[in-house]
């Protein structure tokens, strides 16, 4: 391994350890500070993510509250039909903002509903029993951690009660996200990222998936999800 | 299975052009991607241009390539990473396919790596017993046929509609359609299964942060994601140039790679990917290797005269404006790597006596720099190549390819430089090219080595008066009235 380092290192014609780390990994001002930028202008970016989700063919709902949308959510899923088999699940993420939809609840015993365990570790049979059920379901539910406006960009951190398969693997997905996690553009993402620790899989998400691959042509529903959902939430 | 062979390329050529499905085919490509990504360059930044921050941090990057790489390795590793620097292509196969054994691996999904078919990784797999599925759409079209990918990021561009349809009548027993919803729609179905039932996924990565230890993938299709997320293993190919310091260097670069090589502001999914699942996490790889890959990128390093060529982020924007890909389609190229880019890079890596006709064939029109989101000179350094193939290189070990040739322009330079030459040789030349036979005026047959000229299109004559005999006697009366 290092001998390729110490190749790449005379090809250059540099010495290691000569303090060049310092100009490589240098980080702007403007790139440290622009996650700092005031939330002034957050409807101006309501009106970019819905101009910027039509192209994408993201459809965008704004809830005043977790009830509503909860609600929403409901009737969204007694709608749908499932693309794979015929029995209705949803799998979502564990986490305080879907636990206030009250889906469970709403649903009752037409819809089953879901939740990725949480737990500090898993065993093989755990592992197993979770990937056949984000398999057999129809919706995958998570939330956000940001919400870019520029683009109409989910950023989703992975982590204890995130799995990464609910928001790929089942045919629709939902995303719930207050208001409050809204930022201007993907550099101020990047400078709020770069200060943190990060876990070991950061996926961002920017509409359904699509593929242009037989004739440059357009279509939406490639191998992620073929149908999404956002749902702004005011508070 | 895939043969590609570089010096095919005149034959393969020669039949492409009279291809007309692969013109229409390729002529969305151009019209749809093409004229649209200097348009959103433009936008991005109307008042000054972002391809030049681009070359800047890429530029950065390759320079200290060296401090990049190490950080990258201990970041990866910090994370529960495996981190292998493969010197060669077949270093790089046979490492993957010890994972695969000490796994019991016995199907692999792949995201689309162009670096996969550079080192031959499929057939490898293959041989090895392994079901070994490309899970990309295009990527998967190509395999289904059996044959190379003929553009880096649409790989089965060159492919109708209708012959899409056929293909998956034929292979996955689906009636007959041309409706690319419908098609797509089959390709779900087939891959999913696969995906869902893969013991290990292999993906190329479109770069990496060595600072916080990621590998970061691009897809607009979730294939990745899938291959990335659902097997136990995870291997991620990755070149060692294509890596980034931090992440304000991914905000300049992913928003020009997607623009150059689809005209989108941002793909779908954008992973980024720091070794395997954590103790929490219900999903995810369970191990998780780092294969970077040197396979002749150092020696272009090496020499400052094409560093710039590994600033390459592999959008494939160049394809889409290339007059000679657009005529000759990407199989002609012989290698992974066609159009402009590969036309340098695959001469560097492959050999540029061998590769000779790779740089000879593009036109040098320019095309290609104006579209690169990070402002490769790519028309220099064929012109380099060229020069190297006249008068030899010893550092690129290049036999002088054609001595005739040589001699040939050295006398041509002489007449160029002797005005008196010059003027008896034209004379010359115009008597003797009443002795040629025509066709509408135009010289249909060169003699003796010149006749290659006019193997495909006419020459046009000189004319009955050069234009310095008419300019030495043009009419100056009206400029001094």
């Amino acid at each position: 391994m290092s001998r390729i380092i110490e190749r790449v290192r005379q090809a250059l014609g540099v010495q290691a350890k000569d303090g060049r780390d310092t100009l490589v990994f240098a980080k702007s001002d403007d790139f440290v500070h622009c996650a700092d930028a005031k939330a002034t202008e957050r409807d101006g970016w309501m009106e970019s993510i819905r101009m910027e989700a039509k192209a994408l063919n993201l459809q965008v709902h704004e809830c005043p509250d977790l009830d509503a949308c909860g609600e929403a959510i409901a009737s969204l899923a007694r709608e749908c039909d499932p693309e794979w088999g015929t029995v209705k699940q949803i799998m979502r993420w564990s986490d305080p903002i879907l636990d206030g939809l009250g889906l469970e609840g709403r649903l009752g015993t037409e819809i089953a509903v879901k939740s990725v365990p949480s737990a500090d570790s898993f065993s093989q049979f755990e592992r197993e029993e979770f990937r056949r059920e984000v398999i057999a379901s129809y919706i995958g539910i998570t939330t956000a951690d940001y919400l870019l406006a520029d683009t109409a960009s989910l950023v989703l951190l992975g982590g204890r009660g995130r799995a990464r398969s609910v928001s790929l693997v089942p045919s629709i997905h939902i995303a719930v996200v207050p208001r409050s996690r809204m930022l201007a553009s993907y550099r101020q993402m990047l400078s709020l990222l770069s200060a943190m620790d990060l876990p070991s899989n950061v996926s961002i998400i920017t509409g359904p998936s699509k593929t242009a691959d037989i004739e440059a042509t357009l279509v939406h529903g490639a191998h992620g999800p073929r149908e999404m959902h956002l749902f702004v939430v005011a508070c | 299975m895939l043969n590609q062979d570089p010096l095919k390329y005149r034959e393969l050529a020669a039949k492409a052009v009279q291809d007309k499905q692969l013109h229409k085919a390729l002529g969305k490509l151009r019209d749809k991607f093409g004229r649209n990504a200097v348009n959103l360059y433009n936008q991005l930044s109307p008042e000054h241009d972002p391809r030049q921050d681009a070359k800047a941090v890429r530029r950065k990057i390759v320079d200290n390539l060296d401090v990049v790489l190490e950080t990258l390795s201990t970041n990866i590793q910090a994370r529960g990473g495996h981190v292998h620097l493969a010197d060669t292509g077949e270093d790089a196969v046979k490492y993957c396919l010890n994972v695969a054994r000490r796994h019991e691996v016995s199907r692999v999904v792949k995201g689309k790596s162009m670096l996969s078919e550079e080192i031959h990784l499929n057939d490898a797999l293959e041989a090895a017993g392994i079901e070994t599925v490309e899970t990309d759409l295009g990527e998967y079209i190509v395999q289904l046929k059996g044959e190379a990918p003929s553009h880096i990021i649409a790989p089965a561009i060159h492919y109708t509609r209708e012959q899409v349809g056929e293909l998956f009548a034929e292979k996955l027993g689906e009636p007959y359609t041309d409706d690319p919803p419908t098609l797509t729609a089959m390709a779900r179905k087939a891959l999913r299964e696969k995906m869902l039932s893969a013991d290990m996924g292999i993906s190329g990565g479109n770069t990496a942060c060595a600072e916080t230890g990621h590998v970061t993938i691009v897809s607009n299709e979730g294939n990745i994601r899938m291959a990335t997320t659902m097997p136990r293993v995870h291997i991620v190919l990755l070149g060692i140039e294509k890596i980034a310091a931090t992440l304000e260097d991914h905000d300049i670069l992913l928003r020009m790679l997607t623009r150059a090589a689809a005209g989108q502001k941002i793909s779908t999914y954008v992973s980024y990917v720091g070794g395997p699942r954590l103790p929490g996490e219900p999903d995810g790889p369970e191990e998780f290797h780092l294969v970077l890959v040197d396979n002749g990128r150092s020696r272009i390093l090496a020499d400052p005269d094409f560093r710039e060529v590994l600033h390459c982020v592999r959008c494939g924007g160049c394809l889409n404006v290339c007059p000679v890909y657009m005529a000759i389609g990407g199989h002609s190229y012989g290698s992974p790597y066609c159009g402009p880019i590969g036309a340098v890079f695959t001469p560097l890596t492959q050999g540029i006596n061998t590769c000779h006709h790779l740089c000879q064939g593009e036109t040098l029109c320019g095309a290609c720099k104006q579209v690169c989101p990070v402002d490769n000179d790519l028309p220099r350094m064929l012109s380099l190549l060229r020069s190297k193939l006249a008068d030899g290189d010893k550092r690129w070990d290049v036999r002088p390819q054609s001595l005739p040739t040589k001699l040939a322009f050295g006398a041509w330079s002489v007449v160029m430089r002797h005005r008196g030459l010059y003027d008896a040789m034209s004379l010359l030349a115009e008597f003797c090219q009443r002795f040629l036979p025509r066709k509408n005026g135009w010289i249909r047959r060169l003699p003796g080595p010149l006749g290659g000229w006019t193997r495909g299109r006419d020459f046009p004559p000189l004319a009955k008066k050069s234009f310095a005999r008419r300019w030495a006697r043009r009419d100056t009366t009206r400029r001094d009235a």
